[in-house]
């Protein structure tokens, strides 16, 4: 077993990014698609496994007019969306449809921009199936979420006041199978995705493979929303608590201060609803790192399976070791990092991320990489690539 | 000079070890003992510095030979990388990255302060009238079915203002572009109880709600508002709203693009500060319409700090009552005086119900309720966030437009 390094440093990063967006500032946004190209480079060339290295082969030339093209339906949208508030949801219907063409382009195109040891990466997944799994599926998953509520919220009250006695099981059994569903799918919509991205994966000759099951995301799916309730419930005791506490002390300051009550009522309104607003704001931010603390758990434990089932040509294997705990603190960390900075600390942020995430990545590197042959490929326009940059389309397996 | 690195034949992932000989402009690549290829300097592509990641040199065909010894490449082909040379000059010195990070800041700064609203201004009274029509359509129907109801000012008095209104106000703005003014008289309750509130719709549509029409106590307070819609009619607000937003989101976009989601938390809040300041920015040049206009027409523009005074008044008593009988959605800020905040209540909610259109600054309000609380932190932040002047400000500067008028002159020069 082999660990993947990164030999990249924040605040080496940090001039890098700092120039980028200086040079993009100047330029009024022209020169992004050569400052997106250094950034690859940046990330990619100092990732290495056994003295090779990653590499990022698209030019900014490349992807200017893909990039070009991009701006100008994003300006549509956005001027669309500002003078006829109506138009945008019809706009976002067409965007809808078209992810699944923009995943499959985008996915094609960095693939095979990329390279390992002086061989391209490539991508054979199919459009058809991307259509199924990243617009039916969801579809399907949101239909099983909304149905079952909708119906019930239409026909319960077409019974008035004569509901019949065992309507209060058949609501609970309805919402018990609404959320079953909704698990099932969601968990249908993970494992086929993720088969499908790396089912496609080429590197030169070599295919990558991939056997989920279901049956894990679904596990996996279920733990971290046990997980939820479970820490949701005891933030919010130790909240409620510490607001209590919290409350109280600073109404008697408050009392202290004001010498005389003229308004007794005021007072106690106002005491009230200091509470509220501490309790909401402590709420909040407990939440928000729940929350890092929920989605590390199931990206680590989604990574471990989908790594350790995955291989190249059925003899390269890969291990993650990646922990919830350490990717909910840098997350963390990160968030407060950049919040306190203003941004200015994003580089470093990055760095920290990309190190994790490649320091937590083993591979079984088996008989090597030497008999690996870059395969011909077709010249392709990253304009796909550069819509999915223009409208943040979420692409990858999160490896 | 030798310089130490792999070679891979064209395609292949196999590494060897490999030695670079460069003599004179030849260059050289041997593994072991053997001679791979020789060429001349010039047909070698080098890939760009970037930081210290691995340089690969590009024998077109044959192979690539890479090398972490970015210095000795630098130093054998740097005369052949020039633009390359000047990125990465930036990128290692920490002036230079000084520089641009304070360059970058004030490009940015003044690219919001001024380049934005400069834009926009521009490109709104570039674009014919039929466009603030465009984006009005619709939206008097839409406030009619989800916000106002049918005005109980009587015919009478509606028709005397809208006489009024055509016959001394509008020839006042003699640029006039092919404008079709309209008053319209609506009611508008919020909770039950009635709000004072005048709006311009780009069109030329003005709004005057009933409660309005009642606190006026005479003619020229009338005038003034109404003067101060045209003002934000014949300046184009609206458009501009729209046109700044669009700058504003698309900026944002371009600059979260390829960082992370979180930092994005930060730069709504930056865009939504951005875009009250323009907001404010168009009430204190809208005032400034009105008060000129008032000179001209021999109108003192005192008149215009007394309604406004008049409807703070009214919103303070009117809302404050309430205030205290609810209790609860009393702010944490302790020291009494929290009208501040139920102002930004009022107005956020009117423009959450009403739908995008007001969002999107459709509609351009005389609105009242901002007030000068105490001096707390809190009231500070809230007040930047407020997407109007506070009142005592725009009084005073009809205060200072009142001097002039009672001098006499029809022109003022007012700082």
């Amino acid at each position: 077993m082999k660990q993947l390094t990164f030999e990249g440093n924040g605040s080496e990063y940090f001039k890098i990014w700092i120039v980028n967006i200086l040079l993009i500032t100047i330029t009024l946004g022209l020169y992004y698609p050569w400052a997106k190209v250094r950034n690859q480079r940046y990330f990619y060339g100092n990732s290495a496994l056994e003295g090779r290295n990653f590499d990022y082969h698209a030019t900014g030339k490349q992807l200017f007019v893909g990039y070009l093209i991009a701006m100008a339906l994003f300006l549509v949208y956005v001027i669309v969306g500002e003078i006829f508030p109506l138009g945008a949801p019809v706009l976002l219907v067409v965007l809808f449809l078209a992810i699944p063409w923009i995943i499959w382009r985008s996915v094609m195109f960095n693939m095979r921009m990329t390279s390992f040891s002086n061989v391209r990466f490539g991508f054979s997944g199919k459009l058809g199936l991307a259509y199924i799994n990243f617009l039916l599926l969801p579809l399907l998953f949101f239909v099983s979420i909304y149905v079952l509520p909708i119906a019930a919220a239409i026909i319960v009250p077409m019974y008035k006041g004569s509901m019949p006695a065992y309507a209060g099981v058949l609501i609970a059994i309805a919402v018990i199978l609404s959320m079953a569903l909704a698990v099932y799918f969601f968990a249908l919509m993970q494992k086929r995705n993720t088969s499908y991205l790396i089912n496609g994966y080429r590197y030169g000759q070599g295919e990558f493979s991939t056997e989920l099951r279901t049956g894990a995301f679904a596990k996996i799916t279920l733990k971290t929303f046990g997980l939820s309730l479970l820490t949701f419930t005891v933030v919010m005791m130790l909240v409620g608590t510490a607001v209590a506490l919290m409350g109280l002390g600073g109404g008697f300051t408050d009392l202290a201060q004001m010498g005389n009550v003229e308004n007794p009522e005021e007072l106690i309104g106002e005491l009230l609803a200091g509470g509220a607003v501490v309790a909401v704001v402590i709420g909040y931010i407990s939440m928000i790192f729940v929350g890092f603390f929920l989605m590390a758990y199931m990206q680590t434990r989604q990574r471990t399976y989908i790594l350790e089932n995955t291989l190249l040509d059925n003899k390269i294997a890969f291990i993650s070791s990646l922990k919830a705990r350490s990717l909910a603190w840098i997350m963390g960390s990160n968030f407060l990092l950049i919040i306190l900075t203003l941004g200015l600390a994003t580089p470093w942020a990055k760095v920290r991320v990309a190190r994790l995430m490649l320091e937590n990545t083993y591979v079984d590197v088996g008989d090597g990489f030497d008999q690996y042959v870059t395969q011909k490929q077709e010249e392709q326009s990253s304009l796909g690539e550069q819509i999915g940059d223009a409208f943040d389309v979420d692409i990858g397996v999160g490896i | 000079m030798i310089i130490s690195g792999h070679w891979y034949a064209s395609g292949s992932a196999a590494q060897v070890a490999a030695a670079l000989h460069i003599d004179n402009d030849v260059v050289e690549v041997k593994t072991g003992g053997d001679v791979v290829l020789s060429c001349h300097l010039r047909d070698v592509g080098v890939s760009d510095r970037l930081g210290n990641i691995e340089r690969k040199l590009t024998f077109v065909d044959i192979g690539i030979f890479s090398t972490q010894d970015n210095a000795a490449i630098d130093s054998a082909f740097g005369s052949l990388q020039k633009s390359n040379r000047c990125i990465h000059f930036l990128e290692t010195h920490m002036a230079a990255v000084l520089v641009a990070l304070i360059f970058t800041i004030a490009v940015g700064f003044s690219f919001f302060r001024w380049g934005i609203p400069w834009a926009s201004e521009t490109v709104a009274h570039a674009l014919p009238h039929k466009t603030n029509e465009l984006i009005a359509a619709e939206s008097l129907d839409f406030l009619d079915e989800y916000w106002f109801g049918e005005s109980e000012i009587d015919e009478q008095r509606q028709a005397k203002i809208r006489d009024h209104f055509r016959t001394q106000l509008l020839p006042l703005d003699e640029t006039n572009k092919g404008i079709n003014y309209r008053l319209h008289f609506r009611s508008w309750d919020h909770n039950d109880k009635k709000i004072p509130n005048a709006f311009a719709l780009p069109s030329g549509d003005i709004i005057l709600t009933d409660q309005f029409v009642l606190l006026t106590k005479n003619q020229d307070e009338m005038d003034s508002v109404l003067l101060h819609e045209i003002g934000h009619v014949v300046h184009r607000h609206s458009l501009e709203m729209v046109i700044q937003s669009t700058l504003v989101t698309t900026i944002v976009m371009l600059v979260t693009g390829d960082s992370s989601g979180i930092a994005d938390v930060g730069l709504g809040l930056g865009a939504l500060l951005v875009s009250s300041h323009y907001s404010r920015n168009h009430e204190s040049e809208a005032d400034v319409y009105a008060f000129e206009k008032m000179l001209v027409a021999g109108i003192d523009p005192q008149a215009f700090s007394l309604i406004m005074g008049r409807m703070d008044e009214y919103m303070e008593k009117t809302f404050h009552a309430a205030e205290v009988d609810s209790g609860i959605e009393v702010n944490a800020d302790s020291h009494g005086g929290t009208d501040d905040d139920i102002g930004i209540d009022t107005e956020s909610t009117a423009k959450s119900d009403v739908d995008a259109n007001t969002e999107n600054g459709q509609e351009e309000n005389v609105n009242v309720i901002e007030k000068t609380g105490n001096t707390s932190d809190y009231n500070d932040l809230m007040n930047y966030l407020s997407t109007h002047p506070e009142t005592e400000a725009r009084q005073k500067k009809a205060q200072q437009y009142s001097e002039c008028f009672k001098q006499g002159l029809t022109v003022c020069d007012v700082q």
